[in-house]
């Protein structure tokens, strides 16, 4: 089953995380505009409108006290007198009355309104009476009107607008209220989205992460399978190399031996000058020329010189037949003694040097090479360079020899390094470690 | 520092030697002018109310030689708490700066619980009379002529009403060219009835109004034969929500008809409009003069009304409470007055200010009226309860720098002049008759302080005495418009203003360096109007209605 791609969840977190702020932010500017509105309508409208209220309520009281004045006769005027104030406490209270009408609040019931309004009608209605008897002289009727009725009617008055003003306190109170539970609603929510938006993260994080550890888990036995399977390709044809060789090397190059030397018997057998020594001549001669055929091609495939004197003399021996068969001039340097190494890293040094040098053949168009080892007790370092045009920048396929290169040095557990030294063409730098008992592994 | 304060600077720094470079200095002369009147509250611990309201002062010519005169209204001891005897104090100038206590010898050594004063001739008998406010019942002294004065209380009808009375003010209402008079009613408080307040909740403090019942001011209508008529109902006066410490006289509709101005503390301010009837409407509110701009009804104490730009348009002073400024109300051509205390540079000197006595006047002869207010807290342990705020408080000398603006240069005017004071009257005279105006003021509980005006830079006036024959003797109500060159102004003849107080009745027009009055116009009470030429600047003139200069 191909792993699923993280894409899609990372996606879905980012949605999810997205979706809740965005219906919170909707929700909170809801609850705070409904908060804004609850303040500015009730609260504020209340609390002028309760402003108005005890401007009446004072203005009520002001005239309480000169009906007080008026029934008690504390001063030497006549009850005309009062008049002025009177009326100077009317207007001011019709203004407030005016105003206090246009903020009442929406709980004021219309029942409510008549009361007030009656109260205030019946109060003036009443005080036009008082101020006919005071003009007629009617003293001790004006005051038992103001003691009885005007202010029973003022106390009515006192008492409805000291109820609205109770009803008033008692709306700001709730609005109060629902303003602490939008507050707290708010917060609330606050809360659940920060909760909301923590898991969200938190889940997208660890299956992400759950998921790149898979992945990488699962590219990293990937890389080891093929590393594997490079490295038993590789193995089993240098196995199959060596048969080769060896069976060409021992099968058929003992029979060409012998084919060659029981001619050769023949041959002498034969009379000098006649035509089958001559015919039999060329035959050997064929059997001779596939011999060395046959030997080179053994040679090729695994020389033997590797299992037999190691990789310092196989590079040498490699170097001098490579620079006979090509005409290339190889500049050799070698530092250190070479130790004894043995045929599984030999080899794949060697192939690396082969293939090097048949690059610089194939590809450099130069007419030299340089070659350079250096021995140290526990490394194996090779370099191989060439000043021709270079690798090019980006090349079209990676070529099977690179890789085959890489996948040696990988099997040697040393690096490998394409690289461009500073007067230009190729250098091919192999480091390999080497345990110390001299073949490793 | 803004562009113009600088600019206006420079002057004043090039002058700095002589009074501050203002051109005038206050000198304190109260010792060597020989007044050693201290005023007597009553207090003894127990903080009545009426105690922290007194005293106030008059500046006038009570023996018409020409020189005014001081009188100094005083309290007295709580009955039970005798400790001494204190009585109002009448100082006779001298004519070489000094004054003659002279109480006894005209009579007015009777011990009374004085308040405010009022001077008027109500009798037009050409000797000026007295009306002290008390508390209890307040005293109408008739000046005999003779040097002396009877107390005429009964006989003049005025008895019979025992109030709190503050300021008081003549004024011929009705313009039957006698001198009416208003007075102005606190609060309705007994000894009985006294409610214990506190800043502190502990220790007994000076209650403010809020405690008591307000109380209606008075009208009493002069009859012409030595008595008067309580017309306070009948005019329409009648109001017994008010709390009023100071009346001003004023000419709201420019219609001839003397209006009134009350200033009421903690309640709102009452402008009554005179309807020409003998009656009177309520007119305040509508006139943007009852309430603060910010719609409360402020502390007011005393009160001045001028005509600061010659537009025919009135300014009103009205001194507050700490933490209120002071009110400087500017008349509008449609008629309602804008409080122009912060813009004209008084709101925000003035907000620590607990103000009472206050008045226009020229201070420097420029031709512009100044404007003077005294301040003190009621309660001395105020700076307990509050770290901004000191019993005693200097003064303030607003300068008019023309424009609608004013720098106080109380500090510069002299150092005696601006010691902090618990200050309740103020009232201006020029008592050595050099042509400037001179300062008394008086303290709570304690001493009166008399400032001699010193004018340095050469700036003259001229100063007329109006005595009506048709209006009023006094002339009280008439109006006096002069041009000298660029300058011209307007000057009202008055009583009231200020507070508890009464400021000489001769008019000074400050003409800086200029020679004369080119132009002068008498608009009297009784309707005349009356033009002169050419008064010469440092003279005195007395102009006769009907007559014309006399001398």
């Amino acid at each position: 089953m191909p792993p699923r791609t993280p894409t899609l969840i990372q996606l879905v977190g980012l949605g999810v995380t997205l979706g809740a702020v965005g219906v919170f932010s909707w929700f909170t500017l809801g609850q705070l505009s409904g908060l804004k509105r609850l303040g500015s309508d009730i609260v504020d409208r209340n609390r002028r409108d309760s402003l108005q209220l005890i401007r009446i309520q004072s203005n009520l009281t002001e005239l309480g006290l000169a009906m007080r004045d008026m029934a008690e006769g504390t001063e030497p005027y006549p009850l005309t007198g009062y008049k002025p104030e009177f009326d100077r406490i009317k207007g001011d209270l019709e203004d407030a009355l005016r105003i206090e009408a246009r903020l009442m609040p929406a709980t004021r019931t219309s029942a409510q309104q008549k009361l007030l309004e009656d109260a205030f009608g019946r109060f003036w209605g009443e005080t036009s009476e008082l101020w006919e008897l005071a003009a007629e002289g009617k003293d001790k009727e004006a005051k038992a009107l103001i003691r009885t009725r005007l202010e029973a009617e003022r106390a009515t008055m006192t008492t409805v607008i000291a109820r609205l003003l109770v009803q008033n306190n008692e709306a700001e109170a709730a609005a109060v209220e629902e303003i602490q539970g939008i507050h707290s609603k708010v917060e609330r929510n606050l809360y659940v989205l920060l909760a909301a938006v923590l898991a969200a993260i938190a889940i997208t994080g660890v299956l992400v992460i759950w998921h790149d550890r898979r992945m990488f888990e699962q590219v990293s036995q990937l890389s080891e399978h093929r590393k594997d399977l490079a490295g038993k390709i590789i193995t089993v044809q240098e196995d199959v190399f060596r048969t080769l060789a060896r069976e060409l090397h021992d099968e058929f190059g003992q029979v060409l031996t012998a084919l060659g030397m029981m001619l050769m018997r023949i041959e002498k057998k034969l009379p000098e000058g006649t035509d089958g020594r001559a015919d039999l001549k060329e035959v050997r001669e064929i059997a001779n020329h596939t011999l060395e055929r046959v030997r080179g091609m053994s040679q090729m495939l695994h020389p033997p010189v590797l299992d037999d004197y190691g990789l310092e003399k196989s590079i040498e021996w490699y170097l001098r037949q490579f620079e006979k068969q090509t005409g290339l001039k190889v500049r050799y340097e070698k530092i250190g003694i070479g130790p004894w190494i043995g045929d599984s890293v030999a080899i794949h040094a060697y192939r690396i040097l082969q293939e090097s040098l048949n690059n610089v053949v194939r590809h450099a168009r130069v007419n030299e090479a340089w070659v350079r080892v250096r021995y140290a007790p526990d490394r194996f370092e090779m370099e191989v360079e060439d000043h021709g045009p270079g690798l090019p920048e980006t090349l079209p396929a990676p070529g099977l020899g690179l890789i085959g290169m890489r996948e040696r040095a990988e099997m040697l557990k040393g690096s490998i390094e394409f690289t461009r030294p500073p007067e230009g063409g190729t250098k091919v730098s192999l480091s390999v470690p080497l345990v110390k008992t001299g073949d490793p592994a | 520092m803004r562009r113009r304060d600088f600019l206006m600077g420079v002057p004043g720094l090039l002058h700095g030697q002589a009074g501050g470079g203002l051109g005038f200095r206050l000198m304190d002369v109260t010792k060597q002018a020989g007044i050693e009147f201290v005023h007597n509250s009553g207090a003894f611990g127990k903080k009545y109310l009426p105690e922290t309201l007194g005293p106030g002062c008059a500046f006038f010519d009570y023996d018409g030689d020409g020189w005014q005169d001081i009188l100094l209204v005083n309290s007295m001891d709580w009955p039970g708490q005798k400790r001494k005897r204190s009585t109002p104090a009448l100082y006779r100038n001298n004519r070489n700066g000094t004054f003659t206590d002279v109480t006894k010898q005209a009579g007015l050594d009777i011990e009374m619980y004085g308040l405010g004063v009022a001077v008027g001739d109500y009798n037009n008998d050409g000797h000026p009379d007295v009306f002290i406010s008390c508390l209890g019942q307040s005293r109408l002294f008739q000046n005999t002529g003779r040097g002396t004065f009877i107390d005429v209380t009964a006989k003049s009808g005025l008895s019979g009403h025992d109030g709190f009375s503050t300021s008081a003010m003549w004024v011929d209402y009705d313009r039957d060219g006698l001198l009416d008079l208003f007075v102005t009613n606190y609060v309705r408080w007994t000894r009985e009835g006294d409610i214990f307040c506190s800043f502190d909740g502990k220790i007994k403090s000076y209650c403010t109004p809020e405690a008591y019942r307000g109380a209606t001011c008075w009208l009493f209508r002069n009859k012409g034969d030595g008595t008067f008529e309580d017309v306070t109902a009948k005019a329409g006066l009648l109001d017994t929500t008010s709390k009023s410490l100071g009346v001003a006289l004023l000419d709201y509709g420019n219609d001839g008809w003397p209006d009134l101005f009350v200033a009421n503390d903690t309640q709102p301010n009452k402008l009554y409009r005179n309807q020409k009837d003998g009656t009177f409407s309520e007119v305040a509110v509508r006139a943007g003069l009852a309430f603060s701009e910010d719609g409360r009804a402020r502390a007011g104490m005393g009160v001045d009304v001028a005509d600061l730009e010659n537009s025919g348009l009135s300014s009103i002073i009205v001194t507050n409470f700490d933490n209120e400024m002071m009110g400087l109300y500017r008349g509008t051509k449609s008629g309602a007055f804008v409080d122009h205390a912060p813009k004209a540079g008084i709101g925000q000197a003035t907000r620590r200010s607990l103000g009472f006595g206050c008045f226009f006047f020229d201070a420097d002869l420029d031709g512009q009226l100044d404007l003077l207010i005294v301040n003190g807290h009621i309660d001395e342990s105020i700076s307990r309860a509050r770290h901004d705020v000191t019993y005693a408080q200097p003064p303030h000398l607003f300068l008019n720098e023309g424009s609608g603006r004013f720098r106080d240069v109380a500090k510069l005017a002299g150092q005696e002049f601006s010691t902090p004071k618990v200050a309740r009257g103020a009232a201006y005279g020029d008592f050595d008759n050099d042509g400037d105006l001179d300062v008394l003021i008086t303290t709570n509980n304690g001493p009166a302080y008399l400032y001699r005006n010193d004018v340095t830079d050469g700036n003259r006036s001229v100063r007329v005495r109006l005595t009506g024959t048709k209006s009023n003797r006094d002339a009280i109500g008439a109006v006096v418009k002069f041009e000298a060159g660029e300058l011209s102004g307007m000057r009202t003849v008055k009583s009231g203003s200020s507070y508890l107080s009464q400021s000489e009745l001769p008019v000074t027009i400050g003409l800086g360096r200029r020679e004369a009055v080119d132009k002068l116009v008498v608009m009297w009470p009784s309707g005349r109007t009356e033009e002169y030429r050419g008064l010469k600047a440092g003279r005195r003139y007395e102009v006769v209605e009907g007559k014309g200069i006399t001398s």
